[in-house]
């Protein structure tokens, strides 16, 4: 009752957040269930068939199951990692350029390309990438190439995790010029007169101060380590890459959501869902005991 | 503290718990609909021309994303629905309604029933959305419609959907007619091919009737271009395999009927059963060809990564030689070629034929959808007087009869002081393509309808009907020539045969013979694996579930077939 | 001072050349869909455009700016972007401030951490979620575009990680001060949060300026579309396999260069939006305002 009267307003500031979680995401929650089901939409989730793990076991005994599962993720880690060293870099470089106009601008433009759906960047980057295309004409100068940049197995996921961090890179540098935002300049000026170089600076005081929520970011960003990024793929795969960039999403795009098999698109989600949560944890308790951080 | 956080773990699971029985609850009313409404419909009711005291029809709509609207209308309340009221004493009801796009309404159909919400009495599926509507069928919420056509539907409308039995296929349960087929106009994707008619003239060429003289001609389009285009520059042959290796435009499936067979689609054999046409012999032939053509530069080096609209492109562009497409083509887009290309003449051509002198080309099917019927529905007659109605005076009016310019004033056409139409352009307000508001989209279409029109008009007639004013304005001046083309050929045109529903086997691997076969040919084609490769796909697509799909399609065939 | 080193201005030099390609890199699809917004129909079906126009016209504008629809989703997502963002950032700087707490001044913390946390993770799938939308009214109201997803638990994780990064001694004070923790955090967090606020703002708005989904499948009639929703009828490429057109329908729906007037106008506002958040982010603001 004691800590009660102190933290009651701790409890009122979280009490919004609680009633729409509760309403749009632990209600519809029950859903769940779906996943052991033959779901029928007119049966409803009461009266469809229990199917047990079936569903699930689907997702393991296709042929080309264990080449799924690993192109995603192979293309969803490698993402996920230079999805986070690229812009943390780029936040400290960009950091380093004293004019702000100029600063600013970079900033802003390259986080343009976020704003254009795969649909548009998908059109945009099979004629960039043809052999034909402006960049092997450039490669074409240095002697280089063509490559087959889309249609050649071993090209194909560079070009995935390349254009998607191309894509990205600069809104997500967002959260670092935050963070850089907020660092404390005494601390700065203290290693100015301790005649500290600037490399030092940046090692000693930018890096670590960022430190926290690279980990923040890089944590949450484990959600999705077997999301390899369904638009993209989609916009971009063809049979002559099926073998290293067909992904889940894809798979169930094909399987699950053009038959309308709900059930099924269920027990991938709550598979994909539960391996995020394991890595979550153990991302969680590593931060803790190694780093004494609490992400959340 | 960890404790304590694991035990306040407890109340929340059992919440979540509560909350998916509550959840199970309030769903699945679909269900409950079944037995309350399994009765057909009571004897006494009427067919009438007018029903007074008016009589409801609910439905739901999928809307098409380019579909507009004027005067402050809706799908629920548009000059369609006031026109059925004042008509026919029908008021059409709207439980819901959703743009169709990204298969929005198929899944919204899903959501309904799965939220126990209403279902509509008349509700008309596009073929895009089949799998739905099959579920549907088989919820047994709908009721079998054989009966109810025999007994109510007008003779212009059983001597059209006759036109070709195979149209109920896809709906029959048992023998019994559970869907009735929206017709569509025939051979509306059927190809031929378009080809440079100024290149061949300056080339001094005829146009190509076999596989070889076609290669010869793309081969004078690449190196020696009269538009003089450099070889790397020209795409003598603009085909695409990215979604599909038999489509609608851009596609390659003819090559492969140059050999016998069109892939991705079921053939009838030399037995009267159906057959994978992916899995013959002539495939490997077909792949052999590409790959040369490929090597050669014939087809675009992408063509793996093309999709449809992506082949018309260097079409429009003035660098392409030959692009297979539907007759209707040089409304769209080829009649921009000229703008890039000034020169550019298109010209329709056959099918070319293979060494045994065969060409066959994939059919288009009558139907581009269903319409079902509720079980327990009040007055299913009253749809039929709708439809009827449409059948007997929209589908083909007469000259001079009410619908002779279009269905509505101000929305489909507009006349000018002297009872001229109006270019679409200028109706006020921006023109409707208005039949799309209606119960069963556009209206009532009779298959064959449209080719006769376009024959008449290639023969030199004036256009008289609606529908011979409606192609010579809005088809383009070269389709009535290529429809005669087209309509040469019509014994070389083969339907998809099997419509019928997912079967079990192909739910569970359907998709990955389909991925392996795209791979394998793909691969075949970009050299990266011989042609043998092919055989081995055939066995492996034999062991792998296809015998057993071979085996149900059949027994779904030997159920349907006349 | 290091600036004047000439081992610091050689990597100056090489550093803002380098940033500028980038930069470059970046903004070579949007160019290119600016270019074919101002081309002639015919080159852009022809895929000829490439950086820059070809054959200049304005067509594409004037068709966009006659169509009501567009201008009334680009209306309902300024809507939707400035209500949503006002209820998110609400709930996620209260909720945020809350967890930011020390386990050990807040008791029952790690219990709604992780209640926010799970309920990123795991999802009950599209059905149930639609049964509730529905329960609740939400069908064809501009309110189902803001509500659901007005709870973002990164973001919420994010604006705690800000908070934790101001110093103790500030809420101290204050709390010695006999101010609340609603007073402290309205009137000293919230001052010195500027670059965080601005962040989550700036995130919040791109995620209701994108979003899509909601619009399509909640609402029926497409006037009360959003604009991603109404760019997307118009973007995604039908399946014209088994549709029944004509050329002239055909026409309608392959408007290359009106679809790249739209999607150029469509970022555009939010585009905009990021310039003037900008100055939020000024190096050491945070704490130099505390300290001065």
């Amino acid at each position: 009752m004691k800590t009660l009267k102190k933290t009651w307003p701790f409890h009122v500031m979280l009490l919004p957040a609680m009633i729409f979680l509760i309403i749009f995401s632990y209600i519809p929650m029950g859903g769940i269930v779906m996943a052991f089901q033959d779901y029928k939409p007119w049966l409803g989730i009461s009266g469809s068939e229990w199917v047990g793990l079936d569903n699930f076991r689907y997702l393991f005994e296709r042929e080309d199951s264990v080449q799924v599962i690993w192109n995603t993720l192979f293309i969803a880690v490698l993402k996920l990692v230079f999805n986070l060293i690229v812009p943390f870099v780029f936040a400290i470089l960009l950091n380093e350029i004293r004019k702000t106009a100029l600063q600013r601008g970079i900033q802003t433009l390259v986080y343009l390309p976020h704003f254009l759906s795969w649909v548009i960047l998908g059109g945009i980057l099979i004629d960039l990438l043809a052999t034909g295309g402006l960049v092997n004409r450039v490669l074409g100068v240095f002697g280089l190439g063509p490559y087959f940049f889309l249609g050649d197995n071993d090209w194909f996921r560079f070009t995935v995790i390349v254009s998607d961090i191309w894509k990205e890179f600069g809104y997500s540098t967002i959260i670092f010029l935050a963070a850089l935002a907020g660092i404390d300049p005494s601390q700065y000026e203290a290693a100015e007169i301790d005649g500290a170089t600037r490399l030092k600076q940046t090692l000693h005081i930018t890096v670590p101060s960022l430190i926290p929520i690279l980990m923040v970011v890089g944590t949450l960003a484990l959600g999705n380590v077997l999301n390899a990024g369904f638009d993209q793929i989609f916009n971009l795969y063809n049979p002559l890459v099926y073998e290293k960039g067909d992904i889940i999403d894809t798979f169930v795009y094909r399987t699950a959501i053009l038959n309308g098999e709900m059930g099924f698109g269920t027990a991938i989600g709550l598979f994909k869902s539960v391996i995020s949560m394991v890595l979550i944890l153990i991302s969680y308790r590593l931060a803790y005991k190694w780093a004494g951080y609490r992400i959340f | 503290m960890k404790a304590i956080s694991r035990k306040r773990w407890l109340p929340l699971l059992a919440a979540g718990a509560m909350l998916a029985t509550t959840l199970a609850g309030c769903s699945g009313g679909g269900k409950t609909d079944e037995s309350a409404a399994s009765a057909t419909p009571s004897a006494e009711n009427v067919y009438k021309e007018k029903y007074d005291p008016p009589v409801t029809i609910s439905t739901a709509w999928g809307v098409d994303p380019t579909l507009t609207f004027k005067n402050g209308e809706t799908i629920e309340n548009s000059v369609a629905t006031k026109w059925a009221k004042d008509q026919f004493g029908i008021d059409i009801k709207s439980l819901w309604s959703v743009t169709d796009t990204n298969g929005a309404f198929g899944t919204k159909l899903r959501l309904a029933m799965s939220s126990g919400q209403e279902m509509p009495d008349i509700l008309t599926i596009g073929t895009a959305d089949n799998q739905i509507a099959q579920d549907l069928i088989d919820s047994g919420m709908y009721e079998e419609v054989g009966p109810l056509f025999d007994k109510y539907a007008s003779d212009t409308w059983k001597a059209a959907i006759d036109q070709d039995p195979n149209v109920w296929n896809a709906y029959m349960r048992d023998g019994k007619k559970m869907g009735i087929p929206v017709l569509d106009y025939a051979y509306n994707h059927d190809y031929l091919l378009w080809i440079r008619q100024d290149w061949l003239d300056k080339l001094n060429l005829k146009a190509p009737t076999t596989i070889d003289e076609m290669e010869k001609v793309m081969d004078a389009f690449k190196n020696q271009n009269p538009d003089g285009l450099s070889p790397d520059q020209v795409v003598p042959l603009s085909i695409g395999f990215k979604t599909s290796m038999n489509t609608w435009m851009g596609d390659p499936s003819w090559i492969f009927g140059a050999y016998g067979t069109l892939p991705q689609q079921w053939n009838v054999d030399a037995d009267g059963k159906l057959a994978y046409g992916s899995i013959q012999p002539g495939m490997k032939e077909g792949l052999q060809k590409l790959s040369d053509w490929l090597k050669k530069g014939y087809i675009p080096q992408e063509a793996a990564l093309w999709d449809e609209n992506k082949t018309a492109e260097p079409a429009v562009a003035g660098t392409a030689g030959i692009i297979p497409g539907p007759y209707w083509m040089s409304g769209w887009p080829l009649k921009d070629t000229v703008q890039n290309s000034p020169d550019a003449v298109w010209a329709p051509i056959e099918i070319p034929a293979g060494p045994d002198g065969k060409a066959m080309r994939h059919g288009t099917q009558f139907t581009n959808g269903v319409t079902l019927i509720k079980k327990g529905m009040e007055h299913p007659e009253a749809f039929f007087t709708y439809q009827n109605y449409l059948f007997d005076n929209y589908a083909n009016p007469e000259p001079g009869s009410q619908y002779d310019n279009g269905l509505f004033a101000g929305y489909d056409y507009q006349l000018d002081a002297d009872g001229k139409q109006l270019p679409i352009e200028e109706i006020d307000g921006g023109y409707v393509n208005v039949v799309r508001y209606l119960l069963v989209r556009d209206g009532a279409r009779i298959p064959d309808a449209q080719m006769k029109a376009l024959q008449s008009l290639a023969e030199g007639n004036e256009p008289k009907t609606k529908l011979e004013k409606d192609v010579a304005v809005n088809y383009g001046k070269e389709t009535p020539a290529a429809a005669q083309v087209l309509l040469k050929q019509d014994a070389i045109s083969y339907k998809n045969m099997f419509s019928g529903p997912t079967t079990e086997t192909m739910k569970s691997k359907m998709d990955y013979l389909n991925k392996m076969e795209n791979q394998t040919f793909n691969e075949i084609i970009y050299g990266k694996k011989t042609a043998d490769a092919f055989d081995e796909f055939v066995s492996t697509w034999k062991a792998g579930g296809g015998d057993q799909i071979t085996t149900e399609v059949n027994a779904w065939y030997d159920q349907v077939k006349k | 001072m290091y600036h004047k080193t000439t081992g610091y201005r050689i990597f100056n030099v090489f550093n803002t050349i380098f940033l500028i390609f980038l930069a470059v890199l970046c903004i070579i699809p949007l160019v290119h869909v600016l270019a074919v917004s101002f081309s002639t129909k015919a080159a852009a079906d022809a895929n000829l455009v490439g950086l820059w126009p070809v054959g200049f016209s304005l067509e594409a504008y004037k068709k966009t700016a006659a169509n009501p629809l567009f201008l009334h989703s680009l209306w309902v997502s300024v809507m939707r972007t400035v209500v949503g963002t006002a209820i998110t950032l609400l709930i996620t700087f209260l909720a945020s401030y809350a967890l930011s707490k020390e386990n050990s001044v807040f008791k029952g913390r790690n219990v709604y951490s992780w209640i926010f946390v799970f309920s990123m993770i795991f999802n009950g799938g599209l059905v149930p979620f639609y049964i509730v939308i529905q329960k609740l009214g939400l069908i064809n109201s501009f309110w189902v575009l803001v509500l659901p997803g007005a709870v973002n638990t990164f973001l919420v994780i994010l604006m705690l990680n800000f908070f934790r990064g101001i110093p103790k001694e500030l809420e101290e004070a204050a709390l010695i001060d006999g101010a609340g923790h609603f007073r402290t955090l309205f009137s000293i967090f919230l001052p010195i949060s500027l670059p965080s606020i601005a962040t989550v703002a700036l995130f919040s708005m791109v995620f209701h300026w994108n979003s899509w989904f909601d619009g399509l499948l909640y609402l029926n009639n497409a006037k009360d579309f959003p604009l991603a929703t109404f760019l997307q009828t118009v973007i995604i490429q039908q399946d014209m396999s088994s549709m029944s057109v004509n050329p002239k329908e055909m026409e309608l729906i392959s408007q290359t260069t009106v679809k790249a007037a739209q999607i150029f106008i469509g970022s555009a506002p939010i585009l905009i939006v990021y310039p003037f958040l900008q100055k939020y982010f000024v190096k050491g603001m945070t704490v130099g305002s505390v300290k001065g």
